[in-house]
């Protein structure tokens, strides 16, 4: 492992990062210090029981939470660094997030919603963008929709513009908290195959928050969590795998 | 969905929006015209009241005027130009309170989208400056709504008097141009008020939009604020009561209790988010013990800052009011007690003295009613944004009428705890007023308040009406289609 805080391989950095939640007896240690690397271009699935610290995790690598100790990066930003505005600049134009529900704006159309990252940077969307964006909205069936709202959508559908808005700006990586646990097996299955597909066609670097074992087998290497501390760190793992290991957490719990 | 932009008439396909390219409403939520009702209707009432100050004073001082020696017009001009400033001054704080106040509600509403616009890179300041925009843009719609009529009125109603001989047969001029002033101010209002307002988009954090629960946005007062509100209100009082002392010796007294009072009242409107929910929680029993008002009792101190903001228009309006109705009061009170010696002339300063009450009071009133359309708003806000906790009562077996009576006793327990501590300020101010206005007139010392009973009965009667009407539209929403729409709302 390199000591150098850049490194052209890596998207994003943890270093001993430990958050606690409160203070004294009632203190919660949500994550000890972790140290975690993800790699550029690859898609990473992120583990553990509930509670074991997975949104905490997601949530300081991109600085939407400052950690109790340690330092966090993202490529050759030291994010821990970075006053409000700098973040929002950091989250605006080299970040993308997808979660569980209400990932759009209601008043918005799912088209609007999808450009609103460009028109925050005040950036024109290029033909080649405008072509790229198109091209995505027709592969995932949205063509005809996009002049809807969010609420004249299925929730597959949502997440799909979601997903989409996230990919527009090429961002260095896209966080995604446990995107299809408010989906149906068929619907999820069709959002995970999209990221493993932006994954491995543009190279795009995917951090994944799960708890579904079938999730985690989208991704080329899974990490997980257990009591805020890492356990396991595996590459491309069939779901029946990663159920049995995390059935084998939990009894050790 | 109404909205004011034209969005829905936009192109349809995303090769069509080339043309507008990637502007537009960049970082701005869209403005939703019912959440901003209440602006809107708030600067219609103070730009009509303001306009109708101007246009009232005008025409009377001309009218004045045409008795007395050419020259003199100006003079009274002037004199009746300040004491009706004075009340739109009034009417336009209290606007600015509610306009403040409506739009810290919008926001409290949606602090998950705010937060969500945060998350994909919108700095908060220009969030709030595409608040304040919208506010400015309320602002002028409203005041435009409310002069045309004012205006139109005017230019009816004087040729009408002039004919039946009200007032005298002289040129009146309804277009002043000082009608531009409670227009401009009314309109800077609206854009200060909605920037104040929006400040609690800078509270919001990016990772409000990842937590299921949209955190509660209510926080305790800051220290800043409690230490300031402390010193406005001790150092008021004490030059309220120095006032009231000095008034024993001197006539001066009533001009140091004046600024004791702004600064104490200042102070109290300054802790508002405190003070109002502990009065709602001592009288959160006397609404029954049914579950629905248990809920409803509940309900009113969850969101101490909601209900904190949806009072204290109320608070200050009855505050004004009844100060005003208790001072003359007092005073008419000292002038019966003087009437023993001179019968004839008390007679007279009583009927001109209940006259003026009456304008006052009807003056004030404009406040108080500015105020109501501020607590109407914010229980109907409260109430849609609460749709899917009342979906989810309803599931439970909560049945239509239940959750009418909650959102009722709700509504009645914010309206009667408001009115009933703006009439208790109001009689203390009111006294303290009268006592250094009068303490050196009167040989024997302290003026005993009067309470108008008549004024307080009236003002009890229409808060009851409003609470009951500000409950009404919301409770049938509330429980209008199914318990299922409405868990699902977003
Ligand atoms: N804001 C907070 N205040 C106090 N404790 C917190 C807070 N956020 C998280 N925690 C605690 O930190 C621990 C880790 O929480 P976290 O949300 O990261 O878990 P998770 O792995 O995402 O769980 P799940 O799968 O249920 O979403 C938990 O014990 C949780 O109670
Ligand atoms: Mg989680």
């Amino acid at each position: 492992m390199t000591t150098s805080s850049s490194s052209p391989v890596l998207a994003a950095r943890l270093d001993a990062v430990t958050k606690s939640f409160g203070v004294g007896s009632g203190a919660v240690v949500a994550l000890d210090s972790v140290t975690l690397n993800i790699e550029r271009g690859r898609f990473t699935a992120i583990m553990g029981p509930s509670g074991s610290g997975k949104s905490t995790l997601m949530h300081i690598a991109a600085g939407l939470d400052s950690p109790t100790s340690g330092r966090v990066w993202l490529g050759d930003t030291e994010i821990g660094a970075l006053d409000d505005a700098a973040l929002t600049r950091v989250r605006r134009d080299r970040m993308g997030f997808v979660f569980q529900s209400f990932n759009l704006v209601p008043t918005l159309t799912a088209w609007e919603n999808i450009v609103l990252p460009f028109e925050l940077g005040g950036r024109r969307i290029d033909d080649s963008q405008r072509a790229w964006i198109t091209d995505l909205c027709h592969s995932l069936g949205l063509g005809d929709r996009l002049n809807h709202r969010p609420h004249q959508l299925s929730g597959g559908q949502q997440q799909r513009v979601a997903i989409i808005r996230a990919l527009a700006t090429r961002p260095e990586i896209i966080f995604a908290d446990e995107p299809t646990g408010a989906l149906d097996s068929r619907t999820g299955r069709e959002v995970l195959t999209l990221l493993a597909d932006a994954c491995a066609r543009f190279g795009q670097t995917i951090a994944m928050v799960t708890h579904d074992p079938i999730a985690a087998s989208y991704a080329n290497r899974i990490v997980v969590l257990a009591d805020g501390s890492l356990r396991h760190d595996i590459g491309q793992t069939s779901a029946a795998e990663v159920s049995a290991l995390m059935l084998s957490l939990e009894e050790a719990a | 969905m109404s909205r004011l932009d034209t969005a829905d008439n936009r192109a349809s396909s995303p090769a069509e929006y080339r043309s507008t390219g990637a502007r537009g409403g960049a970082g701005k939520s869209r403005m939703r015209l019912r959440d901003y009702r209440a602006s809107m209707i708030v600067a219609a009432l103070s730009a009509a009241f303001g306009v109708a100050l101007v246009i009232g004073t005008g025409v009377l001082s001309s009218a004045i005027s045409a008795h007395q020696l050419a020259g003199e017009h100006d003079s009274v001009r002037i004199t009746v130009l300040i004491v009706s400033a004075v009340f739109f001054a009034i009417a336009v704080y209290v606007s600015a309170v509610v306009t403040a106040n409506t739009v810290a509600t919008v926001i409290a509403g949606r602090v998950r989208e705010i937060a969500l616009y945060r998350l994909i890179g919108a700095d908060s300041s220009r969030l709030r400056r595409g608040i304040a925009r919208e506010g400015l843009v309320c602002a002028a719609l409203g005041a435009v709504f409310g002069t045309v009529p004012v205006v139109i009125a005017g230019l009816i109603i004087v040729p009408m008097l002039v004919d039946s001989r009200v007032l005298p047969d002289i040129p009146y001029q309804v277009l002043d141009p000082l009608l531009k002033a409670p227009l401009m101010i009314t309109v800077a209002m609206g854009y200060l008020a909605s920037w104040v307002g929006s400040q609690r988009v800078s509270q919001v954090t990016p990772i409000q939009a990842l937590t299921v629960a949209a955190a509660d946005p209510t926080r305790p007062v800051a220290r800043g604020r409690r230490v300031g509100a402390t010193v406005l209100l001790i150092g008021g009082l004490l030059a309220l009561l120095g006032g009231v002392v000095l008034g024993l010796v001197s006539p001066l007294g009533v001009l140091v209790g004046l600024v004791g009072g702004v600064l104490s009242f200042s102070g109290i409107v300054m802790f508002a988010p405190v003070l109002m929910p502990a009065l709602l929680r001592l009288t959160g029993g006397w609404m029954g013990r049914s579950p629905a008002s248990r809920i409803a009792a509940a309900n009113a101190v969850r969101y101490p800052e909601r209900s904190a903001r949806s009072m204290v228009g109320i608070v200050i309006g009855v505050t004004l009011v009844s100060m005003f109705a208790v001072a003359s009061s007092s005073y008419v009170q000292m002038m019966i007690g003087i009437a023993d010696e001179q019968p004839e002339y008390a007679e007279g300063m009583n009927q001109i003295l209940t006259m003026t009450l009456a304008i006052f009071s009807g003056l004030f009133g404009f406040s108080a009613l500015i105020a109501a359309v501020g607590l109407v708003n914010n229980l109907a806000l409260g109430v849609i944004q609460r749709a899917p906790e009342l979906g989810l009562l309803r599931t439970l077996g909560f049945t239509t009428g239940q959750i009418r009576r909650m959102i009722v006793a709700e509504s009645a327990q914010m309206t009667l705890v408001s009115v009933g501590f703006g009439l208790v300020l109001g009689t203390f101010y009111g006294w303290c007023g009268a006592q250094a206005t009068l303490g050196a007139q009167l040989g024997h010392g302290l003026v005993t308040p009067a309470i108008p009973w008549g004024v307080f009965g009236i003002i009890l009667a229409l808060a009851i009406l409003v609470a009951i009407g500000a409950s009404l539209a919301p409770s049938r929403r509330a429980t209008r289609g199914s318990a299922v729409a409405a868990l699902a709302a977003d």
